[in-house]
């Protein structure tokens, strides 16, 4: 450890670490656009500039290493009016269309001038004219008035990716950002590009003029669409500005977990915005009485009269579940409970995504987030033998409808028609509803709070990242009425 | 003036051939060095003889070959500076088209001192047909033992490379010019580290002038205080003046440190042509703020000038006769700086455009009263703040122009 000085204040940092992260860990922030972590310090916005005693003009905090009894200041009169030209240099060339910008309301341009700058504008200039909307690939749009050459983008792509589909052409204040002959970005981690950009200039057509960013609510959970566990950080309206009781998800991003993710996501990741906003299973749906509105609790109620009329001796033959490995760590234990010890059941399956192919960094073959957790929880995983089903089972509760991933639509369908009852418990429609005697409405993992165990086996626990819509039920919900409805004591919601 | 045998642009016929060099005395002060001498006592005795760097900063060059660090299996390297890009500078030139030998002699002697095996001469692209003539020297020093593997005979071995740049005042700064050698963008690194830890491909490296290298040699053939004797205590040896603008006379003039800039002018440059008086002098380089008649009795070495308020940089003295508008002169001056800015950050980027821009509004007769406040304003947003000394070397300039001239603008602005 070394020991600084910073504003006065005694600090100790680890070796090696610069004076821009001593200053944050002491609570002292220093201004910065070029500097993130992930990278060598570049030192090209000039906006970290420091005061640091024995040197005879200003440096930049983020490339000026900490040594034993340095004495940083942060914010002398010099310190403050070189932040401030900084900005006035970079909004001067600055297309200040902040009303149709994607990042207002999050932009570090906007921040500073608000914290820093307050001075007038005296650029009488003509600004240059350059393009405000270049397709760079994957969805990402390039603002190059709106660029103030960071970098960051083309040093991630450099270094995280390992990709460089992006460089800095031409000079002084000429010079832009662009791909190389028009190649444009390829690869399954561009969006992490239009986390990093300090200011409007990458922006994603998915995101683009949807919504203003203050309006989003940002909660973090676990991405559930590998078992990689990355940490995501899920941007969602309520109500205003859309309708009363309307939710969308406006966004996904990285959020930050050094164990796992650093301070990426890859881009299929984040394209599960889609899963959480997207052909939802809104109500329950009765097939006998489609239109009539049910509560789940009442529907539930059905279920339970199928199972119990099952007797005892014979369930373990006749009734059947199939779970999945996107359950939470303590829907897996309640399901446990439930089907293998309290009812006895002999025939639980898992229908789980098709593994894809990993993509070398983060991205893993598995498309579930907790397979540890199921093997945790006790369950051995395997897919039914439809035509063992079809032939003994009586009631079937199907949670998920994965089952299309590994039967035809026509195999399950020719199953199930043999089957008396069967109940779907299902995020999204799908040609499995029609099967269903009854269908009930899944909450997506961001609307639900547990635990998932990754691929190297961290247990990883969430809260709930957006709020579901009325009637919209987790398994856990539903397990736990079942079990009470049946008379089972599974015990509280410990899974350890 | 001296005899050819130590003059940096020697008049004999045919003075780039090996031949011509060899009938000068050429490749003694090496053999001596890599014969003879220890490579710590090269360098003790360049350091002695107070050899500033040629190419604007005047770092002592043998202090800076012992930032060096000594031994060690990994390569080290010595990368010429021949981006001779400042305007009104043309003393490396003429070095490589009359004695490129000289510059070859200085750069094994400095190599064997600081214990290098690879050197790379970094001439500018506008300089392509001069680096034919560089590059046959080379073969011809080859040829003859006196580059290559074992040279004299000895151990020692240098191998150099002539590289190209492409057109960018940007890569005579010195880490620019090593991120261009590698093949990328040519833009200046982060300092500290220092090129003579980290420097090209990472390795350890040495980058000096050309004229500075060119002076090796004589220090080592002659001794450091022939050399010193040549100059001033700490500022030893002559320097190439080249003279441009209104003088009878314009040219190159190799004469002790320390002379006068008005003696250089009136004397040796011949002074201003009939009925020219002299408005400013720009004493080393565009860079280099400019003096005004009344300031011209400074003596042309680092200390003197640097206390005048200018700087002796690549000892390109610009003369100003008083026919030239001084708004014409900040005109090509920012208009310069703003081409030639490579863009990497943000005060040096914007502030030399945003200069420029404002000069050429009061140029077009659209000038404010505010404009002169202003644009000093913008050169003290960029001076010290940039990442590389390009900042300061436009800022100085325009400010001097800006307050030495005020009189004159503002006349020009109410236009």
């Amino acid at each position: 450890m070394v020991g600084l000085t910073i504003d006065g204040r005694t600090v100790r940092a680890a070796e090696g670490t610069n004076v821009l992260q001593a200053a944050e860990q002491a609570g002292i922030s220093i201004p910065h656009f070029c500097y993130h972590p992930a990278f060598e310090a570049e030192g090209n916005c000039r906006l970290c500039l420091v005061e640091i005693e024995g040197l005879p003009k200003l440096d930049s905090a983020c490339s000026t290493v900490v040594r034993e009894g340095m004495i940083v200041r942060t914010s002398t009169a010099p310190v403050l009016e070189a932040r401030k030209d900084v900005l006035e240099f970079l909004l001067a060339e600055h297309p200040l269309d902040c009303p149709i910008c994607d990042k207002a309301g999050e932009c570090k341009l906007q921040d500073y001038y608000d914290r820093h700058g307050l001075f007038p504008g005296w650029f009488l200039e003509a600004k240059e004219k350059r393009q405000k909307k270049i397709s760079i690939g994957k969805g990402l749009l390039l603002d190059r008035e709106r660029c103030i050459l960071c970098t960051r983008c083309v040093r991630y792509l450099r270094k995280v990716t390992g990709t460089g589909e992006l460089g800095v052409f031409e000079r002084g204040v000429r010079a832009e950002v662009g791909t190389y002959d028009d190649a444009p970005i390829d690869n399954n981690y561009s969006g992490n590009l239009v986390d990093i950009c300090p200011v409007g200039a990458i922006t994603d057509t998915d995101f683009r003029f949807k919504t203003r960013a203050w309006f989003l609510e940002k909660r973090p959970t676990v991405c559930p669409r590998c078992s990689r566990g990355c940490a995501v950080i899920v941007e969602s309206v309520s109500g205003y500005p859309l309708e009363e009781g309307e939710r969308r998800v406006f966004r996904i991003r990285a959020g930050e977990n050094p164990a796992v993710n650093g301070y990426w996501i890859c881009d299929f990741g984040r394209a599960g915005r889609r899963d959480i906003d997207e052909g939802r299973q809104e109500r329950v749906i009765k097939s006998a009485s489609p239109e009539s509105e049910l509560s789940w609790q009442k529907a539930l109620a059905d279920v339970m009269a199928r199972i119990r009329s099952v007797p005892g001796p014979e369930r373990a033959a006749k009734v059947a579940v199939i779970l999945n490995s996107r359950m939470t760590r303590e829907e897996l234990t309640l399901a446990k409970r439930l089907f293998a010890e309290g009812l006895s059941l002999d025939k639980i399956f898992f229908a789980d995504p098709k593994p894809g192919a990993a993509d070398g960094f983060l991205l893993t073959e598995e498309r579930v987030p907790n397979a540890r957790g199921v093997l945790q929880a006790g369950f051995s995983p395997r897919l039914p033998d439809l035509d063992a089903l079809a032939a003994s089972v009586e009631v079937l509760l199907v949670f998920g409808s994965h089952l299309l991933d590994h039967f035809s639509e026509e195999a399950v369908s020719r199953a199930l028609a043999k089957i008396p009852s069967k109940f779907l418990f299902s995020a999204h429609t799908g040609p499995l509803d029609r099967l269903a005697e009854i269908v009930f409405p899944l909450a997506v993992s961001a609307e639900k709070s547990g635990t998932y165990i990754n691929i190297d086996g961290l247990r990883q626990s969430f809260g709930r990242a957006a709020e579901p819509a009325p009637g919209v039920v987790s398994e856990h919900e539903i397990l736990g009425c079942l079990a009470a409805g049946l008379g089972l004591n599974v015990g509280e919601h410990d899974v350890r | 003036m001296s005899e050819d045998a130590v003059r940096l642009i020697p008049a004999d016929e045919g003075s780039w051939r090996l031949e011509a060099y060899l009938r000068r005395g050429g490749y003694e002060a090496a053999r001596k060095a890599v014969m003879s001498m220890a490579p710590a006592d090269v360098i003790t005795e360049v350091r002695k003889a107070g050899l500033r760097g040629r190419g604007g900063a005047g770092f002592p060059a043998g202090l800076k070959w012992s930032f060096v660090p000594q031994g060690g299996a990994g390569p080290k390297y010595l990368c010429v500076n021949a981006d001779e890009g400042e305007p009104g500078t043309f003393k490396d030139r003429a070095i490589l088209v009359r004695n490129p030998h000289q510059l070859i002699e200085g750069m094994t002697i400095a190599a064997f001192g600081v214990g290098i095996r690879k050197a790379f001469i970094y001439v500018r692209g506008e300089y392509g047909r001069i680096a034919g003539r560089l590059r046959e020297a080379i073969a011809e020093a080859e040829d003859e033992g006196f580059l290559g593997g074992g040279i004299f005979g000895s151990g020692f071995d240098l191998e150099v490379i002539v590289h190209l740049g492409a057109g960018a005042y940007i890569c005579g700064e010195e880490t620019a010019l090593l991120e261009s050698i590698e093949g990328r963008r040519g833009q200046p690194r982060l300092k500290p580290p220092f090129p003579a830890v980290v420097g090209l491909f990472r390795a350890p490296t040495a980058i000096n002038n050309v004229e500075t290298l060119a002076n090796v040699p004589l220090i080592i053939g002659r001794g450091a205080d022939w050399f010193l004797g040549r100059g001033l205590p700490k500022d030893g040896g002559t320097r190439l003046f080249g003279v441009s603008g209104a003088v009878r006379r314009p040219g190159l003039y190799e004469l002790p440190m320390g002379t006068q800039l008005r003696t250089i002018i009136e004397i040796h440059a011949g002074g201003p042509p009939e009925g020219v008086a002299i408005k400013a002098v720009i004493p080393g380089g565009l860079s280099a703020p400019a003096l005004r008649p009344d300031e011209l009795d400074v003596t042309m070495d680092f200390d003197a000038l640097a206390r005048a308020g200018s700087m002796l940089g690549s000892a390109g003295i610009i003369v100003i006769g008083d026919k030239i508008p001084i708004l014409d002169v900040l005109k090509v001056m920012a208009r310069f700086y703003a081409h030639e800015s490579c863009g990497q950050c943000t005060p040096c980027r914007i502030g030399t455009s945003w200069i420029h821009k404002t000069v050429m509004r009061i140029g077009e007769g659209q000038g404010r009263a505010s404009d002169l406040d202003h644009i000093l304003r913008l050169a003290d947003g960029m001076k010290g703040r940039t990442l590389c000394p390009m900042g300061d070397a436009a800022a100085l300039p325009v400010q001097a122009l800006v307050t030495k001239f005020r009189d004159e603008l503002e006349k020009a602005v109410a236009r």
